[in-house]
């Protein structure tokens, strides 16, 4: 799957998550502060993209995944590991 | 009339080693930095309680002001109180006698110490404000105040006494998460709790559809659709649990309360519970192992529970609905092999937040005063260590030392990136399973 399909299924993902329009977020910009996240809620939206991508993000990551570009960026390097 | 209510904000930790351990601890310094940011309820329900022809300002101190900076002025100050940081609302209430503005002093620590408070303040409301405060403002009005009034220990739900907190007041302040109180008190009763059961007579329930109005009102004033439940055991009553789950469903919150683990007896209110948004349920294990629970409370409860802990816990993780356990260490019963079995139990119970504080005895419990018949208290008064992290005791079976030693050495067990990062790891699987 290319970047730009990565990055279109990981906004719909999130707008559907969120349950707001996240078409006009910046692709660095923060998701937490920007939707307001708390720190499960957080962990969760994660959980639904590993589930969603099929992959597994390595622990120590996670906490850096928190924009669009992180995430896509995140999503295609994990997709070169074998999923654990 | 101008009104100032005014609360001491923030969290409190006087033991300088543990405060330097505290800030290093992500996973704890990131709960801190939540729940550090939650308005006071209290003096939000006493706005509520202010006929509307008064100007009522709600404000937060983190600190008291410089010595040297005004004080902004009222006709009447409410100040609220926790032990932890009474001195600073001593303190800033002796100031604004000072310079002339009379001063109510309310909450817990006033209403379980009356006398100590009555020599900071013009006025002191012990119990809940209702039925207290609006009987001080008219005589306020009329230039009669009383020294002394009783608030409500009974019937605070209930009409003509209950009213919407003003979360209004709140308009623009920057919280994550905002409080809603179901219910007030805890039959439980056990020896060394210092909540909102010490301000009732008996348990008391809101009815739902109050629940409910008071979380769309703060809706109105929060993007954050976050909420923590101000009580001290919600599901109680597994009936009304159920009905208050069913209304709180369609309502799109995410939110998380205290209660005990009886709710993980009943399959229906746990699907509930994850139905409704409930991210977290905390709840109070104490201690892992059934021998040091006894007497904790007057029967028991705790310690027949024990034994079941685990198969608990792991039922309503199951759900996605996370389990905060709370421990306390230096119970009577506690030798120096309690922080290994607290760290090995958090381990095999696979807890996904775990909150590890210090027996407390505060003044007006009956810890306290068990305690003070042994002569095992610091000297009083020693509230500004009331922190749930700081000793104020000697313990049983094991020296003070001892005990703050192991609890930091805990803290740092538990705390440390390697578990936070585990913890997490095991969430979100808990979350995968689900969806
Ligand atoms: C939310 C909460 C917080 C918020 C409080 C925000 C705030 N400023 O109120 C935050 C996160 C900041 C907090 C901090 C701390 N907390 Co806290 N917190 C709670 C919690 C979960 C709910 C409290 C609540 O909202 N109750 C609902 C309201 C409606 O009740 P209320 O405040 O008692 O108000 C009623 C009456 O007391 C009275 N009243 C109150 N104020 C006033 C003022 C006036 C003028 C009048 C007339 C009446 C009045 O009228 C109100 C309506 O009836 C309770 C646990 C629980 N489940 O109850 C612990 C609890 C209150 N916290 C506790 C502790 C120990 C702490 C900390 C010391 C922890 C720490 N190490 O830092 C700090 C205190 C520092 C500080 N700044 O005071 C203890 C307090 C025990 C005690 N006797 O003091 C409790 C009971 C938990 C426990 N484990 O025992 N806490
Ligand atoms: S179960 Fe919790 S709230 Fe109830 S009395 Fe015990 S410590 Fe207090």
């Amino acid at each position: 799957m290319k970047g730009e399909e990565v990055e279109r299924l990981v906004r719909a993902l999130l707008g559907e998550l969120s349950r707001s329009d996240v078409s006009a977020l910046g692709r660095d910009e923060d998701l937490v502060e920007h939707l307001g996240l708390d720190s499960l809620q957080g962990l969760s939206f994660l959980a639904a993209v590993e589930k969603r991508f099929q992959v597994r993000f390595p622990d120590e990551l996670l906490a850096a995944l928190r924009s669009v570009g992180a995430l896509v960026e995140g999503i295609q390097s994990a997709r070169k590991e074998p999923v654990a | 009339m101008r009104i100032g209510l005014i609360a001491m904000s923030g969290v409190r930790v006087r033991n300088p080693e543990l405060a330097a351990l505290g800030v290093s601890l992500p996973q704890f310094v990131s709960r801190g930095r939540v729940i550090a940011s939650l308005p006071s309820l209290g003096l939000l329900t006493v706005a509520g309680l202010t006929p509307r022809e008064h100007e009522v300002l709600y404000l937060e101190f983190a600190e008291l002001p410089p010595a040297d900076q005004e004080l902004e002025r009222f006709d009447l100050v409410g100040i609220s109180s926790f032990t932890a940081q009474i001195d600073e609302a001593y303190a800033l209430a002796d100031r604004y006698r000072a310079i002339g503005v009379p001063v109510a002093l309310g909450g817990l620590h006033v209403s379980l110490l009356p006398e100590e408070a009555a020599r900071h303040a013009d006025a002191i409301v012990v119990n809940g404000a209702e039925g207290a405060w609006p009987r001080l403002l008219q005589d306020f009005q009329a230039g009669r105040m009383q020294p002394r009034y009783e608030g409500l220990r009974a019937r605070v739900f209930e009409e003509p006494n209950y009213v919407l907190p003003r979360f209004e007041l709140l308009r623009g302040r920057p919280y994550n998460r905002l409080t809603v109180q179901t219910s007030r008190g805890c039959p439980l009763d056990c020896e060394f709790c210092a909540a909102s059961l010490r301000i009732t007579s008996s348990f008391q329930q809101k009815p739902v559809d109050k629940v409910v109005a008071e979380i769309r009102a703060a809706r109105e004033v929060t993007s954050q659709p976050f909420f923590e439940l101000a009580d001290d055991n919600t599901f109680i009553s597994k009936k009304w649990g159920k009905e208050l789950l069913r209304a709180l469903r369609p309502l799109g919150i995410r939110w998380f309360t205290e209660t005990d683990i009886s709710v993980a007896d009943d399959e229906e209110l746990l699907e509930l519970l994850a139905e409704s948004g409930c991210a977290q349920v905390l709840i109070g294990l104490e201690s892992p192992d059934a021998g040091s629970l006894a007497s904790l409370d007057p029967h028991n409860w705790k310690q027949r529970r024990c034994d079941d802990y685990l198969r608990a816990i792991e039922r309503i993780q199951s759900r996605g609905v996370s389990v905060n356990g709370c421990f306390i260490l230096g119970l009577d019963n506690h030798g120096p092999d309690i922080f290994e079995k607290v760290r090995d139990f958090v381990a095999r119970a696979g807890l996904i937040e775990v909150q590890v504080t210090v027996q407390t005895p505060f003044p007006g419990t009956p810890l306290h005063a068990r305690l003070k018949r042994e002569g095992r208290l610091l000297p009083e008064p020693y509230w500004d260590r009331c922190t749930l992290f700081d000793v104020t005791y000697e313990p049983l079976h094991m020296s003070r030392a001892e005990l703050e030693a192991g609890m930091r050495w805990l803290f740092s067990e538990l705390y440390n990136e390697r578990e936070f990062l585990q913890r997490k790891r095991r969430y979100m699987e808990l979350v995968k399973q689900r969806i």
